[in-house]
């Protein structure tokens, strides 16, 4: 019992144990390490972006339009005469402000449905099941675009729509944990036990099927930030100046054939390497997550 | 000469953990026994006592990250240890077979039960197909399964439990092995066709004249199928013996705990009961490692426990062996 | 079916001592689950039997006799699909769910596997507090200092009670289990193979825990378990179970001294007691329990009898009156006595 107090605080090599413990996450899974690594930059760049900017993303400089990257704009300016680079990394915030409320949405929504189509099942379960997989039928993004052009154009509606078409994702995978659980021999102590159906499904079943769900969360941040920037560049929900990457390759498109290639690149690159940090985090935490691969 | 010897096997679990820390667990520490033609050994211990663990290491089954570390293991005048895979591949299945626990789960589900046997025979045998076949309809037969000629066309999932034992023990004998390792054979049947297996296997085993090893956690099944037994506890064998002495004078207090921990010799109420938690095998106590549940154990025990002679061939390791109070009449 | 389903078998009434309202009373208990392409599984078919207060009820049986389905009827884990169960008088078989959750103050299980039944995300102290929790108005403080109680009770050390389940051997997980069934004080605990999946050792403490649990409350326990030596510590009076139907019910001495049933000679002999010196006797019985799925016309044991007669594989036997103190078995040829397997 006193195991845990002897540990030494220190390993061998004299590295403080918090650090031991990260490199010994880095050496199970180098994926989930880079991608955290990625994040952690843009995580960083979102939280200090007036420190690190240097100059107001929507300022415009009327002289300095569609200059080319030099010391004074390192990354060149737009069509407006704004400094991508600030706006770069000012886009970080949407990107963050966008994805993390979205996935927070479709967890609130489709683990509880998750849990009780998977444990009552039966009909309920069933038709459950075939709504999700007619929206599966559709592109999601058209549906967003239907539903955010009919919905009226606002931030608020893009994390409104993102979040609720992505719920049946967490659903499935709760689901699918729950139908495993359902029958597990704790589920029945605890129903012999008297417990209510309510009581199984959130203090029981919840914190043993949530760990699949958990595993997604960064996979499904990388499709909300995907979808968010894909459908500004369609010129919904979110329009420009907003200093939104989606936005912004929307604009840097048009100057793309005249030669002005930094206008979309910049914020291209920072969407692809936001959405891989995303997704190797998201491949890292199934692998280290999945309770399967526990040998 | 005895055609398996075994001496001072270890074997190690070495893993990392969450912090990056080397951990090692002594799940093998100095198990030695011998074992000669047409002898039965009964394996007995607990989860975790290394019974299967013993096995595995003897015939080269590890799996990283466990690893045998020192020993010696001899079969028939040959090192299995120093033995290369691909050899020691040729010697099971064919001199040493192994039967285990799970028989539904051994089965390749997508073959016909015959071609299995076939697939077993003509693997170590340069013989014809039509031989082998004959061959695995005899082994069949050996072994009791009614009607051998259409059952050879059944698929694994078609057989009960008992059949499909009774498929693996002649799988496991088609080549007639000169040891074979049961690794709880009958754990998870029903006890009426447990004493159909355990007839069997023991025919068997005299009718080939093999020498076996029955890894069990039954001591029923020591006590009327096996000549001799031994008791590992953390990894190691505390005592060995004859079965009918060991039962009867057990010396070494675990062996005597477990004994009188049968229902049959257990009376309740009496509060003589000598139960723990298992030991931990990531820091075992210097000296004796049962110690910490011992009710005998005294300041000697800090101190590697001697392996004693009781009598003829029976062995316990511990400080106090043949002094101690007969644990039950 | 419907003659056995009408057979009439053990009940209270037949035992002595009348005088004792038993705790639970099983009538005809039938249940049938749907199998695959429209068959039907028959696990139970036609069980009656009671338990009175303080007594311990073995039954034995080996996989597919319906014993586990027994178990779960009688505290309405699952519904029967004929028969009742009287649970102190009132019958609970048709109840619903709901109405049936306030009885689990007073009924309660453990099962076989501790490791799968605990919720491994709950601390050992909510896991034995749940039931009080559920069925009491006592404080957080009150519960916490029952909990207590209950862990010594069961000779679990407390400093376990803030600990998960993980850092658990299976025996502490089989306490904790238990300490959690009686928690609320019930009059019924089935126990389903309780110490099946435990070392010998600390099976041996958990059968003692038990014994002792027996001794001192008056609750009422049924012991389900395969093997008979266990069985033969721990009961007052036993029930064979075979392919769902009861085929042996006595005292427990009285069962394996003197077995009627072909099929209990046959399991007792298959025992095998730890002791090499002990003789064995044996009846090696041919073949494994049928399915059921097709249930055998007339005697379910029929297939695999050693003294077997054309008529068994017609007639449905009842039980029958073998000596005093209710011992009853079901075999058409305890009349004319031969129905012992000849040694």
């Amino acid at each position: 019992m006193t195991e845990a107090s002897l540990r030494p605080t220190r390993d061998a090599a004299g590295m403080p144990r918090a650090l031991a413990r990260i490199v010994g996450i880095a050496r199970r899974s180098p994926t989930a390490a880079i991608g955290m690594a990625i994040l952690t930059g843009f995580a960083g760049l979102a939280v200090f972006a007036p420190l690190v900017m240097p100059y107001d993303p929507i300022a415009a400089f009327p002289r300095e339009i569609l200059t080319a990257p030099n010391s004074e704009f390192w990354l060149g300016t737009d069509g407006n005469g704004m400094d991508v680079f600030s706006r770069v990394i000012y886009g970080a915030r949407y990107a963050f402000g966008i994805a993390i409320p979205a996935v927070i949405l479709s967890i609130v929504i489709g683990v509880p449905l998750g849990l009780w189509t998977g444990y009552v099942g039966g009909y309920v379960d069933e038709v459950t099941m075939r709504v999700f997989d007619a929206l599966r039928v559709f592109p999601s993004i058209i549906l967003a675009l239907a539903v955010v052009a009919a919905t009226g154009q606002s931030l608020v509606n893009v994390v409104l729509v993102i979040g609720v078409l992505d719920s049946p994702i967490f659903a499935r995978v709760v689901r699918s944990e729950v139908l495993a659980l359902r029958s597990s021999t704790f589920v029945e102590s605890a129903i012999a036990a008297g417990n209510p159906t309510r009581r199984i499904l959130f203090v029981h079943l919840l914190p043993n099927a949530i760990q699949g769900a958990m595993a997604q969360t960064a996979v499904r941040a990388a499709w909300a930030v995907r979808i968010s920037a894909t459908l500004a560049f369609l010129g919904v929900g979110i329009q420009a100046p907003t200093p939104e990457w989606g936005a912004m390759i929307r604009q840097g498109a048009e100057f793309m054939v005249t030669g002005q290639w930094w206008v979309a690149l910049f914020p291209g690159i920072a969407l692809i390497l936001m959405v891989l940090g995303l997704n190797m985090l998201g491949d890292g935490l199934q692998d280290l997550l999945n309770p399967r691969r526990k040998a | 000469m005895a055609l398996l010897q075994v001496d001072d096997l270890q074997t190690r679990f070495i893993s990392r953990d969450l912090d990056n820390q080397v951990r090692v667990a002594k799940a093998i520490n100095g198990v030695g026994f011998s074992l000669g033609r047409g002898e039965v050994l009964g394996l007995v211990g607990e989860t975790g006592a290394g019974k299967s663990l013993t096995a595995q290491s003897m015939i080269g089954l590890l799996r990283p990250p466990a690893k045998v570390v020192d020993g010696l293991v001899e079969f028939d005048g040959r090192d299995l240890l120093s033995m290369d895979p691909g050899a020691l591949n040729a010697l099971r299945g064919n001199e040493i077979a192994l039967v285990v626990q799970n028989p539904l789960t051994s089965l390749d589900p997508l073959t016909r039960i015959g071609d299995q046997l076939i697939r077993v025979h003509r693997a170590h045998r340069k013989v014809s197909v039509a031989q082998a076949r004959e061959r695995a309809i005899d082994m069949m037969a050996a072994v009791g399964i009614p009607a051998p000629e259409r059952r050879m066309r059944a698929w694994p999932h078609e057989l009960s439990g008992g059949m499909a034992q009774r498929v693996l023990i002649a799988m496991a004998l088609i080549n007639e092995p000169k040891l074979l390792i049961a690794d709880e054979p009958t754990t998870g049947l029903d006890v009426t066709v447990q004493a159909q297996i355990l007839d069997l296997l023991r025919d068997m085993v005299r009718r080939m004249d093999m020498a076996a090893i029955v890894i069990t956690h039954d001591l029923g099944v020591v006590a009327h199928y096996c000549d001799r037994m031994a008791v590992m506890f953390a990894g190691a064998i505390v005592e060995s013996g004859p079965v009918d002495s060991v039962f009867a004078g057990p010396a070494h207090p675990y062996t005597q705990a477990l004994i009188s921990a049968t229902p049959e010799r257990l009376a309740l109420g009496s509060g003589a009961i000598v139960g723990g938690p298992p030991p931990d095998l990531y820091a075992l106590p210097e000296g004796c490692h049962y110690r910490g549940r011992c009710p005998h154990a005294a300041e000697v025990c800090g101190s590697a426990p001697p392996d004693r002679e009781i009598g003829a061939g029976q062995v316990a390791r511990c400080h106090f062996a043949g002094n101690l109070p007969a644990a039950f009449q | 079916m419907t003659e056995r389903e009408a057979a009439p078998q053990v009940s209270a009434a037949a035992a002595p001592e009348p005088a004792v309202e038993p705790v639970l009373a099983a009538e005809n208990l039938v249940k049938h689950f749907p199998a695959d392409n429209g068959q039907v599984v028959h696990a139970v078919n036609g069980v009656s039997f009671s338990i009175r207060p303080g007594e311990v009820l073995g039954m034995v049986g080996e996989s597919g006799s319906g014993k586990s389905t027994v178990g779960r009827m009688v505290l309405r884990l699952l519904k029967p699909t004929s028969g009742t169960v009287r649970f102190r008088g009132r019958d609970i078989s048709a109840l619903p769910e709901r109405e049936c959750r306030p009885l689990r103050a007073d009924m309660s299980i453990v099962f076989q596997d501790p490791w799968g039944a605990l919720n491994p995300r709950m601390k050992v102290s909510a896991l034995i507090g749940e039931p009080l929790k559920l069925h009491t108005p006592l404080s957080s403080a009150e519960r916490r200092r029952r909990v207590e109680e209950l862990a010594d009770r069961v000779h679990l050390s407390t400093a376990f009670l803030d600990r998960y389940t993980a850092d658990l051997s299976g025996g502490q997980l089989q306490r904790v289990c238990i300490a959690r069934a009686i928690a609320t004080n019930p009059k019924l605990v089935v126990l389903d193979e309780p110490t099946s999946s435990l070392d010998l050792s600390v099976r041996a403490g958990i059968l003692e825990l038990l014994a002792e649990l027996r001794d001192e409350t008056q609750v009422a326990m049924l012991f389900i378990s395969h093997d008979l030596g266990t069985v033969r510590l721990i009961s007052d009076r036993i029930v064979v179970l075979y392919l769902g139907s009861i085929v042996e019910y006595a005292a427990a001495q009285e069962v394996f001294e003197r077995p009627a049933h072909p099929y209990t000679q046959a399991l007792i002999s298959a025992h095998l007691p730890p002791d090499p010196r002990a003789r064995l006797t044996r009846h090696v019985l041919e073949g494994e329990i049928p399915s059921p799925i097709d249930l055998p016309e007339g005697c379910p044991f029929a297939a695999r009898c050693p003294v077997v007669q054309p008529r068994c594989g017609q007639e449905v036997p009842q039980m029958v009156p073998v000596g005093d103190d209710g011992h009853r078995a079901a075999c058409l040829r305890i009349p004319e006595g031969g129905n012992q397997i000849p040694r």
